[in-house]
Parts: C-alpha cells; structure tokens; sequence
C-alpha cells in the first residue's frame, strides 16, 4: 500500500470531492441496478397478467426515472472523483517542478533530461489515471457488483450463485494477459526507443553520414531496426488481440449458462420470465465493472511504480542548500579565499560508464589541497589542461557543488554558511557551456536582473560587443531566441552569456573560458572592455589562451590533481615551469613564421 | 479502455486518402480477408439475440426442457465462431499494419538520406524525429483503428439494422426512433471535444517544452536567482493545462450519462410501445427480449464511429506532414547519366565564377574562382561571414551553387554522384561528430573494408591512438550517444582518424572551434594535421597560426569574393588584407601582448 501513503498528503486536500463522488455512486448504484428489477417485472406483467396499458406507462416512467438519476450521478462522480484527479495532478507536477528547481548538478549529472521529463508528464498521468478513471470505475464496480449481488441473490440464490462464479474470470483475464502484455509492451517500447535514438543520431550527424557517403549503411541499420520492432510489436499485438475477444467469450458463456439453467428454471416453473430477463440484464450491466476490475488492478500497478518515480525526485533533497540558520547578510564585497580545497570525482553517470577500470584509489580526487586567495577587486586566472577540473573548482564559488574538503570563504566567510540566493546574486557567471532561453534575446540578457534599465542594457551588450549584432537580427534586441526563433552562432551565444553576466553588476565575475568561440580580435575588445567594468571588482578567470590570462594579478596553473604553480604572469615565465612552457608552445608557433617580434 | 484521453474529431481528404492507398496497395490480399472475416462475424454476432428469442418462445414457453440444449448448443459455437474470427481478423489487420508501417517509415527515412544539408537547415532533428515516430505511429492507428475497424463499426450497424426490420418492422421502428437523437448528441460532442483536445494538446505542448528548457538550463536559473519567475511561469503554464483537461473531463461527464440515458429511453419505449405491439399479438415476448439486446448491439458502433472519427482525422493531420517531408525533392540530386571518374583520381580542384548563397537573395559567395593543382593544400582565412566554410560544404556538394561551377579533375561535381564523389572527397567536419558504437566502428564507419589493422594505423598517425588505448577496452569502447563520454579533443582526433582511414585523395577541413582543446591536446592535432594534409588536394579553414604555416597556399577571402591569393610570405610582403588579417587573428596567438595594433 505504498502508493497509497505516498499519494495521501497529495489526496488529503480533496476529501471533499472524493466524499461527493462516493455519495453520488452509491446513488447511481441504486438507479443502475433499479433497471433490471423494472424490466423483470415489466415481462413478468406482459408475459403472465396481460398487462393493462397504464401499467406499462408507468414502467417506463420509472426506468426513465431511474435512467435520469442514473445519468446525473454518474455526472457527478466523474466530475467530483475526475476533477479532483486533475487538480491533484496539478498540484504534484507543481510540487515536482518546485524540487527540480532546488536540486543541484550533483543529481542532474545523475538523471537524464528525458527521464526526468518522463517523471514529470508520463508517470505523474499514470498516477492520474489510476485516481481519476481508475478510481471512479472502481468505485462504480464494487458498488454495482455487490448491489446486483445482493439482488440477484435475493431473486434466484442458485443462478445468482453461478453467474458470480463465472463472471470474475473477466477480470482475471484481464490481469493474467494485461500483465504479460504489459512484460512485451516493454520490449516495444525499447526497441521503438532504438529507433527514434537511431534517427536522432542519423540526423544529428547528417554532416558526417554524408561526408563519408554512408547513408546506405545507415538505411540499412534503420531497416533491421525497424524489423526487430516490428516483429515484437506482433508479438504484442497477436496477445493484445486475444484479450478483448476471450473477455466477450466469458461473457457470452455465462449468458449461455443463464440461458440454459434459467431457461430450465422458467421451463420448471421455479422461476419468472422477467426474472430470466433481470438475470440477462444484470449480466449486461455487470460485463464492464468486471472488466474495470481488472483494469484498475493493472492500473494500481502502474501507477505504484509511476508514484514509486515521482516520490524518489520528490524526497530528494538539495546536497547544495541554504545553510539552516543564514546569519545576517552583509553586501557581499567579493574577497575570494579557498582553503585546502580538495574535490573528489562524481559517481555520475559519465564516470559509472566510463568504466570501473579508472577508480583507482589514488585517482578517487579530481584537485587535492588547493589553496589560494584572491583580494577583492582583483583578478585570477586559471589555466590547465582539458579535464584537469578547471571548472569543478571555480563551480565551487557559486555552489554548483560544495567541496568534499577545504572551505570556499567569500569576504572570510565560508560560502555554506551565506543565503544561497545572496551568494549568487554577488556572482556573474558566464559558464563554458552557454545555455540560453527560448524567449526574446533582451530577456536572455536581462535574466539576471529583470527590472534593467535600457542604458544599462546598452551598456551590457556594448561591453560583450553584441550590439553591432543587433542590425542582423529581424527584431532587434526582441529577436525570439531559439529553435522558433533565430539559432544564434556560438561567439553570439558567449557574448549573450557575457552581456547577461555583466548586466548584474556582480562583486564577482567568472569566465569559463567565455571567450573560446569568440574570434581572437573580438575576444582582446572584450577583455579590453571587460577589465574596465571589473576595475574594483574581483574576477576569475579560465582560459586557454595566454593572451587572455596574462594580464591577470595572478595565474594559477593546475596539473596533476593540485596546483602546480602560482604567480604573476613575469612571475611564472621566470620560473621556467608549466606556464613557461605552454607560453614557449605559442612562442614556437610564431617563431617558425619568423615574422613577429616577440615584445617579452 | 482510457475514455478521457481518447480524442475525437473528424476528417477526411481524399488526395491523402488516395496517397496512403499507394502504401496499401501491396497488402490488398490480407485485407480483403480481414474485411470478409469481420463481415463473418459480424453476422454471427446477430445469432445470440435470436437464439434468446427462440428459447424463450420455444422449449421454455412450452415448458420443454430438453429442447434447450439445441439451443444452448447453438449459442456456444456462435460464441467461438466469433471468437475465432475476431481474433484471426485482428492478428491479420495488426501484422499487416505493421509492414506497412515499416514500408512507410523506411520510405521517409531513405527520403531524408537523399536530402541535401538545406533542408536539414531548416528542419530541426526534433522535428524529423517526430515525422518518423510519432506521425507514423498514427498512421498505424489509422490502419487498425481508422479504416478495417470503423468498416467493421459500419457494417455490424448495418446487419443489426436490417436484421431488426427483417424480425419486426414494428419493433425496428421503436428501436430507429432514437437512433437520429444519439447519432446528433455523438456528432455534436464529437465536435466539442476536438475543440477540447485541441487546447489540450496545445496546452501540453506548452507545459513539456518550458519544462524542458527549465531542466536543461536549471544551472542558470539557480546561478541567476530566477527559481521565483520560473515558477510562476510554471504555474501558470500547469494551471491552463489543467483547465483545459478539466473541460475534457466536463465534456465526457455529459457525454457518456447522457448515452446512458438515451438507452433507457430506447428500453422504455421498447417496453411501452413494443409492449402495446405484444399485446396486439403482433409480436412475441421473446422478441422483445432479443430487441432489447439488438438495441444495445447498434447503439455501440454509433458511439464507436464517434471514436473513429478522431482517429481519422490525427491520421490525415499525420500523412499530411509525411507527405509533405516526402514531396520535398532532394534539391542536391545525382545527375541522371553520371560520369565516372578516371582512375586514379588525382584531385584537381577548380571554382569558377561560384555564386552561392544559402538564401539564394543573399549570396555568402559573389564569384569566385581559383583552381588548386593536384596535391596541393590550400588554407582559406577571412573574417566571420567572409564564406570560407562555405566553400568546404559546395565542394562536398553540400549544397548546389547558384552559378559557375566547380570542377574535380575536371569533370563537374554535379556530373559525378555523390557517393562517388565523397568517397574522394573527405570532410572533416567543425563540429567532430561521434556515433554511439565503439571507437573502432567510429573510425570505419559503416565500411567493412576497413580492416582492424587499418583503423588502428588512422589512429596512430591521427595521434588518437594513446587515448584510445587507455580507454577501457581500447578499441571496442562503448561510445555513447553522440560521442557523450568523450572529450571535444578526443573526438576531433577521432575525426581526423577516421579521414585517414578513408584515406580520400581530396580534404577539406574545417579547423575551427579547437580553442576549447588545452594545449597540449592541441599539439597532438596540430601534428595530425600535418600527417593529414601530406600529399592530399586540401582546402584547411584555418583558425590557427601554426595551420597556416603547413600550407602551400593561401587564400584570402572578403565578402564573398576572392581577394588575395598566394604564399605566406608573399601575401604578408603584399601588406594587405591578409597581412592586416595576420595581424588581428594570428599575431595575438603568437605574442601574448595585447592586439595594440587593433
């Protein structure tokens, strides 16, 4: 009864409705199972009294009458059952969105956007389904049953005894095939998986397919593809075939029992003919609330493992959180220090399939012992090779992770003990990996700070030269952004990224190498311009470039797992280390044309 | 089974209808069966209300006993019949659908294969994607559900229909009387509710695409302190989805009581003018009894039809979408009498007077003309826009030239197919594409005639074989979807290993965004590069200083026009565009002082 609990604090709100929708069951029930007893009795007067026209007016007034509140509550138990149903879903998609929101990169590194997406729209409708339909069918069936139970037992024990008997295999059918289809249906599902995953791939590569002329190949894969799918799909449908047609024989048979022992009853004597046809018609009425059984049961299944989904993103808590009690914010002035900072390697998915072979216990940290400190209003600059955890640590700062060692202390405090809300908002970030908004592009500049003036809009998108981008744009700085709108290039998309950066006037700017599919000339105006805005500001700054780290304060350079050096640009150049060699690498290159002059 | 979420409408086109037919057509022979099997059953399924009748007048008005079981007898192997015919026309119509699914899918998927790069520009994958699962799954239920079941629906009214005239006209009569309420009420919902579903859909589609974007750019969000707006966006989205699924449930709680009621009615009359008509001696009880099932078998094809009716009318909304990706004609098209190439292929490229613009009204390239000797590699530079990697996409024949033309050996790359021609001509792409599969079967693609040996000496010379060998399992590691668990580095290495393992006598590289590739990566690629472009006809978009330095050759455009051509040394001694370029782009990379010049 897990899905019960899980769903209890969710239905709580609605008692309400859910009571309506009994009451309004238990009153159609009563009209539902009337009909048959009117009809009866109808064919008894027709058959034996010779009946008196009055008579048969006034049965029809009566089934009319009962046809009539039938209708109305069945109207209200879909609605009250139904529309609660709705509302609930409304209010668990909402809860689901709200914990998306607060969750942390840590979990989704963990879950795939698809699966996250199924969670939120498919498993959350299968839990509809089973309160809204299921539950007012269900409702509907028990009540039915038991009354024409009642009835039929109370008219003919013998014969009321038999069909009870029989009519439940509907719904065992119905479980034992609908699970087995459910097995196959899932074997479906994967291989219709492959098939759009395959045309994904297909056509995300096109470029690539056609360079190398291996569409052939790749129509032929499609091919086998769609042939496994289509031979388990058979498999699922010669068996999904089966059931509705094997149900309407076990209905059909128990009709024909009727017939055949009622007939004998009536024949006998021992019984009416208007009470062979109650027992045909309460045979009619009850085909479907067996099946609905069933149904529900099938139902009650796939909504616990739907609800089992949505619970598991529901309790998940942020690792990354609001510290407990947040002491007093002061204005953050943006003094960066990290203490003895070490960062372990994420089991995320990535890692898990990367293979066990690369968790060796000496390789469990990415960074180990990182400790530097960065006075407010100066710069940082961080270099190193792909992969070394570059962006791991300056992620450190905005929270997007906490460290597993050290501290993080921003102006002498440590980040964990600071409001969230107030450590990001001292933090203009512009990630490796621009992410923009399908809304108009003054909205994706203006995110951070959406009451912006336009002078200080102007003002962003001067600084990250985007305004002289404007012109191409069909709309301006209102130009929808996206795959409806206008697909920006990659430079266009950093310098986005910077513009909505540098709008929130942040203590705190951090560039992960923001500049790199910007060209080499832009990218030195934007520095150029981006040095005057940081003036009293502090920043730090990730490249690849020399050119874009040499004017920093100071530059630190990580390898193997640590900070290997630390200094000023002149600095670093006269130890004659790994900087110095990365910069000598860029000096070859320019030696070899023999052209430039070096001016170091 | 799901009644709220099934969706009702109505359409019907005959050209789509005549179109869909073309894939049918092959399978006639099944159908035709199917549909003789349901008009079997359909008639057997009239059996049970009669034999009710009978026994009822029969052995049990004449109180004889035994003279049941004929009867009962009877009623079971109508039973089976139609069970058997049931279950045998749904595996047919099911399987054959199936193949006819896969026959229009493959058929769509070989179109989109055919179609130049143009049209993927202006098709987002999501898009296709929904074209070849979604669109075509509903045309599945067209199949099953739309045409052979809603034939079945019509034809089992129908039967009903006649065979009630043909027991008691009188009886028909009452029965008919309110068929002309249920069918207006049917067709009168059926109409709402596609309004409905409609909004429904739109509603839905809202709801999933900002939730979407919201979990793909959650680090934004939280980073920009936006979870409050994006909230009550949600909510708002969520809270108009609701409401139109609430209208959805209005409409089924009016609907299917109000059927309900309507059969009561049919009962009532029944009961009171049927009873009249059995009390003139003009009808027995008997069959009344039967009428009373007969009623309630025609009432449901009515409310199936209903139900059809939506079916039909996504399925057309469906084939009208396919139809239209397959009347797009491939744009870049094999010439119908191609000319082979001479053997061996030596790889002299020439442009002549190439006009291109993606929009025809905006041309990238204004004229262009050059030729590069067999051979010899070629960089192109210019700024951003200036149409250099669009010189690479026309010579893989991306894309066809509005003017001029472009020349392989001497033969017009529109006269040679494009298999043909790309086997020839490698590109190596900006954006290093990766397949999921292994590292090796990215290497050699689909071509089996690369050996093991082959595509590990590509990726020795292409530098990627330390990485490769590293990787847990080396050659056979699973790469991920889109090359997912591999670096930028590692899979522009991959690229380059798979151009050598082509081994094509003409290359065309696009060498741009490696910037995010530290230096030591980038080393590797450079000496890659190197292995690459010797011996080879190649034309190298260059970024970078070091490219430039290994060509024989460079190329200079401006706005789409041609403006200088020669050496390194001896366009720099020209001092001017590229020497002024040289200065911007390259000379930063080489001094780390700031661009001062600029």
């Amino acid at each position: 009864m897990g899905l019960v609990r899980a769903l209890s604090p969710f239905v709580q709100r609605y008692w309400g409705h859910v009571l309506i929708g009994i009451i309004c069951a238990i009153c159609s029930t009563a009209a539902t199972a009337a009909i048959p007893q009117i009809l009866g009795a109808a064919v008894d007067e027709l058959n034996v009294r010779g009946v008196i026209f009055d008579d048969l007016l006034r049965y029809a007034g009566l089934l009319l009458a009962a046809a009539v509140c039938d209708g109305v509550m069945r109207y209200g138990l879909r609605r009250s059952i139904g529309g609660a149903s709705y509302l609930i879903e409304t209010d668990m998609r909402e809860a689901m969105f709200r914990r998306l929101l607060t969750l942390d990169q840590a979990f989704y590194s963990e879950n795939h956007t698809g699966d996250l997406m199924a969670r939120v729209t498919n498993d959350l409708s299968a839990v509809r389904t089973f309160l809204g339909p299921g539950m007012f069918s269900l409702i509907g069936a028990v009540l039915l049953i038991v009354a024409s139970a009642a009835l039929m037992l109370a008219r003919n024990a013998l014969l009321a005894t038999l069909v009870l008997l029989l009519l439940p295999a509907t719904a065992v059918l119905f479980v034992v095939i609908g699970g087995r289809m459910r097995a196959i249906y899932r074997t479906v599902q994967d291989q219709f998986g492959e098939i759009s995953t395959r045309a994904q791939e297909n056509f995300s590569g096109i470029r690539t397919i056609k360079a190398y002329a291996q569409e052939a190949a790749e129509v032929r894969e499609f091919r086998a593809a769609n042939e496994r799918y289509r031979t388990s799909n058979v498999r699922y449908v010669l068996l999904s075939g089966l059931l509705w047609p094997l149900i309407s024989v076990v209905l059909g048979a128990v009709g024909a029992m009727v017939l055949l022992v009622g007939g004998r009853f009536v024949a006998e004597g021992t019984m009416t003919v208007g009470d062979l046809v109650l027992f045909n018609i309460y045979l009619a009425q009850l085909g479907w609330p067996m099946i609905a059984l069933g149904w529900t049961v099938d139902l009650y299944q796939q909504a616990s493992a739907s609800m089992v989904r949505i619970s598991e993103l529901l309790q998940r808590r942020p690792t990354v959180a609001d510290p407990p009690e947040s002491l007093p914010a002061p204005p953050i002035a943006g003094a960066i220090e990290f203490r003895d900072v070490g960062i372990r390697f994420q089991r995320s998915l990535a890692h898990a399939t990367a293979g066990t072979v690369a968790v060796h216990d000496d390789r469990d940290w990415v960074l180990r012992h990182v400790s530097f400190s960065v006075p407010q209003g100066t710069s940082l600059a961080i270099v190193g090779a792909t992969g070394i955890g570059k962006t791991t640590l300056v992620n450190l700062l905005a929270r997007v992770r906490d460290p597993d060692e050290g501290q993080v202390l921003v102006d002498g405090r440590d980040v964990r003990v600071l409001p969230l809300a107030n450590l990001r908002r001292a933090i203009g970030y512009v990630p490796q990996d621009t992410f923009l908004f399908s809304v108009p592009l003054k909205e994706n500049v203006t995110f951070g700070k959406p009451d912006a003036e336009i002078d200080a809009i102007e003002r962003a998108l001067r600084i990250s030269r985007l305004s002289n981008d404007l012109i191409q744009f069909p709309n301006g700085i209102e130009t929808l952004i996206g795959e409806r709108g206008v697909t920006l290039s990659g430079g266009q998309k950093q310098r986005t990224a910077i513009a909505r950066a540098v709008l929130r006037d942040p203590a705190i700017l951090v560039l992960d190498d923001a500049l790199s599919s910007v060209d080499a000339h832009t990218a030195a105006e934007i520095l150029a311009e981006l040095r005057n805005v940081m003036r009293g500001r502090t920043s730090l700054i990730i490249a690849q470039r020399i050119a874009t780290v040499k004017d920093a304060d100071q530059v630190i350079v990580l390898h193997a797992g640590g900070i290997a050096e630390q200094g000023t640009h002149r600095d670093l150049l006269r130890s004659n280390g790994l900087y110095a060699a990365m910069y000598r690498r860029e000096l070859i290159q320019s030696e070899l044309e023999g052209e430039v002059g070096v001016q170091h | 089974m799901t009644h709220d979420d099934e969706i009702l409408g109505r359409a019907y086109d005959s050209r789509l209808m005549r179109r869909l037919g073309v894939f049918i057509a092959p399978y006639w022979r099944p159908i035709v069966l199917t549909l003789l099997l349901m008009t079997l059953s359909a008639l057997i399924e009239l059996a049970p209300p009669f034999l009710v009748k009978q026994a009822i007048d029969g052995p049990i008005a004449s109180k004889d006993v035994n003279g049941l079981i004929p009867i009962f007898a009877w009623y079971v192997m109508a039973l089976l019949g139609s069970f058997a015919l049931r279950y045998v026309q749904t595996s047919i119509i099911q399987s054959t659908s199936q193949h006819i699914m896969v026959d229009i899918r493959m058929r769509l998927f070989e179109h989109i294969q055919q179609m130049s790069l143009a049209f993927f520009d202006r098709n987002p994958v999501g898009r296709l994607i929904t074209r070849i699962t979604n669109d075509v799954n509903t045309l599945n239920e067209f199949m099953t559900q739309g045409t052979v079941a809603l034939l079945g629906d019509v034809v089992r009214f129908v039967f009903v229909v006649i065979t009630m005239f043909a027991l008691n006209w009188r009886l028909a009569l009452i029965v008919a009387l309110i068929f002309p309420v249920l069918i207006v009420t049917t067709a009168v919902f059926q109409r709402v509710m596609r309004r409905i579903f409609r909004e429904v859909r739109r509603a839905l589609a809202q709801v999933n695409a900002f939730l979407n974007e919201q979990i793909t750019g959650v680090l934004v969000t939280q980073l920009f302190n936006r979870e409050q707006q994006s909230r009550a966006r949600f909510d708002v989205l969520s809270n108009a989805y609701q409401d139109a699924q609430f209208r959805s449930l209005i409409a089924y709680a009016v609907f299917f009581p109000v059927v309900g009621f309507l059969s009561a009615v049919s009962m009532a009359l029944l009961l009171n003018l049927g009873g009249l008509v059995v009390l003139d001696g003009l009808a027995t009880i008997g069959l009344l009894i039967a009428f009373l099932q007969y009623a309630d078998q025609a009432f449901q094809p009515i409310r199936q039809i209903a139900e059809r009716y939506n079916t039909l009318q996504s399925a057309m909304a469906s084939s009208e979408r396919i139809f239209g990706i397959l009347d797009t004609p491939a744009d870049v098209q094999d010439a119908p009498q191609t000319i082979p190439l001479a053997q061996p292929v030596r790889g002299e490229i020439e442009f002549r007077d190439v006009v291109f613009g993606y929009n025809p009204s905006e041309p990238v390239l204004r004229g262009v003309s050059f030729r590069i000797p067999a051979g010899q590699s070629v960089a192109v530079v210019g700024a951003t826009g200036a149409g250099k990697s669009s010189l690479v996409s026309l010579m893989a024949r991306f894309y066809d030239i509005q003017q001029g033309s472009i020349t392989l050996d001497g033969i017009d790359i529109k006269q040679i197919a494009q298999t043909e021609l790309r086997r020839h001509i490698g590109a190596v792409p900006q954006d290093p594409t990766c397949f999921s599969g292994t590292i090796a079967s990215n290497i050699r693609m689909h071509d089996l005639t690369i050996s093991d040996e082959q595509v590990q000496r590509a990726a020795a010379i292409a530098n990627a074989a330390p990485f490769i060998e590293r990787l847990p399992g080396g050659y056979d590691y699973d790469v991920r979807e889109r090359g997912a668990n591999l670096s930028v580095g590692q899979r522009q290495l991959l690229a380059f290993a798979r151009a050598i393992a082509f081994n094509p006598e003409v290359l065309l590289i696009l060498d741009e965004a490696t910037s995010s590739v530290d230096t030591a990566t980038e080393a590797l690629m450079q000496a890659a590069l190197v292995q690459l472009l010797h011996g080879r006809t190649s034309i190298v978009i260059a970024h970078r200083l070091s490219t430039i330095r290994h060509v024989d050759r460079i190329l200079v455009l401006h706005q789409g026009r041609l403006v200088e051509d020669g050496s390194h040394e001896e366009l720099l001694a020209q001092r001017g565009r590229y020497y002024r370029l040289y200065q911007q782009q390259f000379a930063e990379q080489a001094t780390p002082s700031p661009p001062s010049a600029v």
